[in-house]
């Protein structure tokens, strides 16, 4: 009888579940034999199920203009325990590495006098925020989260393609995904260990408590949110959900004395950690945008004082720079004293002048990458670019070096996704999520597995229409349960304070005569 | 008295009042008005007090000047933020002997100098306008082009207030031909930096008087100028087209005003006239 995988073509990449075609991995054998009997037509039905079920719960992203169903293929990615032992390590380690970065670069700056890594990398940062000069984080932490985008090569092996250390997002879907598989695919799971991701809300809400400032006997953390209209609203109320505490924004906040406190109906209460889902740019309106209303003013004087602790801290941005990727590998040697258990994809810097022109020469062959490009946006891929966006591309590299980093473009591993009724080959990477919390660098096991829906494309983000699979890590023992979260009592978020009629927010300044 | 090594001392009062049209509430403020001690300058005494009374705290930033921040949560018609300090200055010493350009060239790129030759958003200038420069300053020392370069801006950009704002760029000002000593500091840092010499905009004091007498209080500015790189780091007035010296205070260093504003505040409410401002000098030895 054919079935869904009949016909499944390899791609000219690794492919996660079979070696070769008709020839599983050993870790896919329990999954294939799962889904194997099941007819396309009951697939395609389930796949619908749960994709309304995602709709119900608000489980959605935005894709040109509109909302929709978190996308969630069928077929899980799996990583044994030596391949999750391999990426826990090379996890920790960047960041590790990166943290060691961050304290340098907004202190002694070692590696720069050095030579380790140029000065102008810093120093022509937009996100060098020496608004941060001073500050000593609680625990040493400046990455409370950390993402690492790793992808898999044509030979099987794991590289890093991105260090995401601001605001990394993407942990909900980890979390929801399990929870849509468990429910339609309940089979699926009796057949392996695959440790669970529940764990998550513990472990975030314990590093977070940890970081708070010193001397703070009984810290409260709450989840700072641009709001409802933030593509990963979904995400911060969740988390703070699972941890149990309380989500607010900007004007759920005040800054009195230079603390800051949550106005609530029992009256004002102080905060000491902010899980803050904003960026840099619009935490604070008196040391950054002005014009940001979605921030709360005051709150980097009080972080800065050492009364509240920012979580990511501000500033990380210049340690996920994609031209300061391309040095981490050194950075893990000059800090860390080690090698690099996970590469880096190969990368030339236009920066530097004899790389600029390598890159110019050979642009049609390589992946070109905005330095601060997010979600995908801006990566123009050589080999599959037509010429006006290649001399295009030429152009602004030449206009702006220090903008663009260029990388041999990676075969991304491949896995089975549901394509109409079969099962088709599609590139996926992979986002684990570490959480520091001062002692220990924790990587959740699993992380958010990125699909690139259309056939033959390597760019995997959602935002670029791409899907995601649930991650699953094989134990060999018995799993650890995570303790239970209590959820406490919660004081209520009191309603929305608004100003006297018409009033704004206004920016002082005093000219200089 | 005056000591025999040309040293002086000043007492100086800052006050700022602002005045607002509908109450103010939820303000945060970050004031910068107290002097450095330097080689060549001792803070002896600094405060700053504001009205209504508010807690202050203090700090100093990446820059090196001392901040001194406060909120004020609830309604307010006025405020008032008065820094007093006393202030010894010396007379400058000699300047370095100059290096060469491929000596500030090479020390500029490998190390946190480069912070000062990089363009700011404010202290970006037309290419035509450096090549301008250029071409004024050629075979000229590095001194000797920070007084050239400041003479070509003190001789297009006049002075004259209330011709631009706190937010006015290098470019405006250059093409306007007006301005005050802000604007002048950042066209002229703007064309070092462009030229390759690494520097800085310097936020301060100038006592109106080189010899004033004694325990009267004269009426005064704050004021900016520039410091450039030669081996050390060297106070240049272009408004007043001389070296910085002993009639000079200097409060705060950084890449352009936005890193030394004396006063920068957020808060609800409706703005008022704009904020009156007076400083006022006072020669004590």
């Amino acid at each position: 009888m054919a079935d869904i995988f009949d016909a499944y073509a390899l791609a000219d990449a690794w492919d996660e579940m079979f070696v070769r075609p008709g020839e599983v991995r050993t870790a896919y054998e329990p999954v294939l034999a799962a889904l194997q009997p099941i007819a396309p037509s009951e697939l395609r039905f389930r796949a619908d199920q749960m994709a309304r079920s995602f709709t119900d719960r608000g489980v959605t992203y935005a894709f040109a203009g509109e909302e929709r169903p978190w996308p969630l293929d069928l077929v899980p990615r799996i990583l044994d325990a030596l391949e999750w032992d391999l990426i826990q390590r090379g996890v920790g380690q960047r960041v590790r590495a990166l943290e060691a970065y961050l304290a340098d670069a907004y202190g002694p700056c070692r590696a720069f006098e050095d030579g380790v890594v140029p000065w102008r990398l810093l120093l022509n940062s937009p996100h060098f925020h020496r608004v941060t000069h001073g500050i000593e984080p609680p625990g040493g932490v400046r990455i409370h989260v950390a993402g690492i985008d790793l992808v898999r090569d044509e030979a099987g092996d794991f590289r890093v393609l991105e260090d995401n250390v601001r605001v990394p997002s993407g942990v909900s879907y980890v979390i929801e995904n399990r929870r849509a598989m468990t429910r339609i695919f309940p089979s699926l799971f009796a057949e392996q260990h695959v440790l669970p991701v529940d764990g998550y809300g513990h472990r975030l809400l314990a590093a977070l408590r940890a970081a708070a400032p010193d001397g703070t006997a009984d810290p409260r953390v709450v989840v700072l949110t641009p709001g409802p209209n933030n593509a990963a609203y979904f995400e911060h109320a969740l988390l703070a959900r699972l941890m149990g505490v309380q989500l607010v924004e900007g004007h759920d906040l005040l800054c009195r004395n230079n603390r800051v406190w949550m106005r609530t109906t029992r009256g004002e209460v102080p905060v000491h950690v902010v899980y803050r889902r904003l960026d840099d740019d619009f935490l604070d309106p008196l040391h950054f945008r002005p014009d940001s209303v979605i921030g709360c003013p005051g709150i980097m004087s009080a972080a800065m004082a050492g009364n509240v602790t920012l979580a990511n801290a501000v500033g990380n941005g210049i340690a996920d720079d994609k031209l300061l990727y391309t040095y981490v590998p050194d950075l893990i040697r000059y800090y860390l004293s080690e090698e690099p258990v996970l590469p880096n994809v190969e990368s030339y810097r236009p920066d530097e002048p004899e790389q600029l022109e390598a890159v110019l020469d050979l642009i049609e062959q390589l992946v070109v990458k905005p330095v601060d490009g997010a979600g995908g946006q801006g990566i123009v891929i050589g080999p599959k670019a037509d010429p006006d966006t290649l001399e295009r591309t030429r152009k602004a590299v030449i206009a702006n070096p220090r903008g663009f980093i260029a990388q041999r473009p990676v075969a991304l591993s491949t896995s089975p996704t549901l394509a109409g009724e079969r099962m088709a080959p599609r590139h996926i990477d992979l986002r684990p999520f570490a959480v520091h919390d001062g002692n220990d660098v924790w990587v959740l096991p699993g992380g958010l597995t990125r699909v690139a829906l259309q056939e033959g494309n390597l760019i995997v983000n959602s935002s670029q229409g791409g899907g995601s699979k649930d991650t699953w890590v094989l134990a060999e023992g018995p799993a650890e349960r995570p303790a239970s979260v209590g959820s406490g009592d919660l004081p209520e978020v009191a309603p929305r304070q608004l100003g006297p009629d018409g009033t704004t927010t206004v920016v002082q300044e005093g000219a200089q005569q | 008295m005056v000591t025999d090594k040309g040293i002086r001392r000043l007492r100086i009062r800052h006050e700022t009042r602002v005045s607002y049209a509908q109450a103010a509430v939820s303000s945060h403020n970050e004031v910068r008005m107290t002097p450095l001690t330097l080689p060549g300058q001792t803070t002896l005494d600094g405060r700053v007090t504001v009205g209504p009374a508010a807690a202050t705290w203090s700090y100093w930033d990446y820059w090196g000047t001392q901040v001194t921040g406060f909120d004020l949560m609830d309604p307010h018609s006025d405020l008032t933020i008065t820094a007093s300090s006393l202030v010894e200055t010396a007379p400058p010493g000699p300047l370095p002997g100059p290096p060469g350009w491929a000596e500030v060239a090479e020390r500029t790129a490998r190390s946190r100098l480069l912070e000062f030759a990089i363009p700011t958003a404010r202290t970006t200038v037309p290419a035509e306008l450096i090549a301008h420069a250029r071409e004024v300053t050629a075979g000229l020392d590095p001194h000797e082009t920070a007084v050239a370069v400041s003479s070509l801006v003190a001789d297009r950009v006049s002075y004259l207030p209330g011709t631009t704002g706190v937010n006015t760029s290098a470019a405006e000002a250059w093409e306007q031909g007006t301005g005050v000593c802000q604007d002048i500091a950042h066209v002229t840092i703007a064309l070092l930096r462009g030229l390759g010499l690494p520097s800085r905009y310097v936020s301060g004091y100038l006592h109106p008087e080189k010899e004033a007498e004694l325990h009267r209080p004269v009426a005064g500015q704050s004021h900016a100028w520039i410091e450039y790189w030669a081996g050390d780091w060297c106070g240049y007035d272009p408004t007043n087209r001389t070296r910085a010296d002993e009639s000079h205070v200097v409060v705060g260093r950084g890449r352009d005003y936005d890193d030394v504003p004396p006063h920068k505040g957020v808060y609800r409410g409706v703005a008022g006239g704009p904020p009156e401002v007076t400083v006022e000098f006072t020669r004590v030895a």
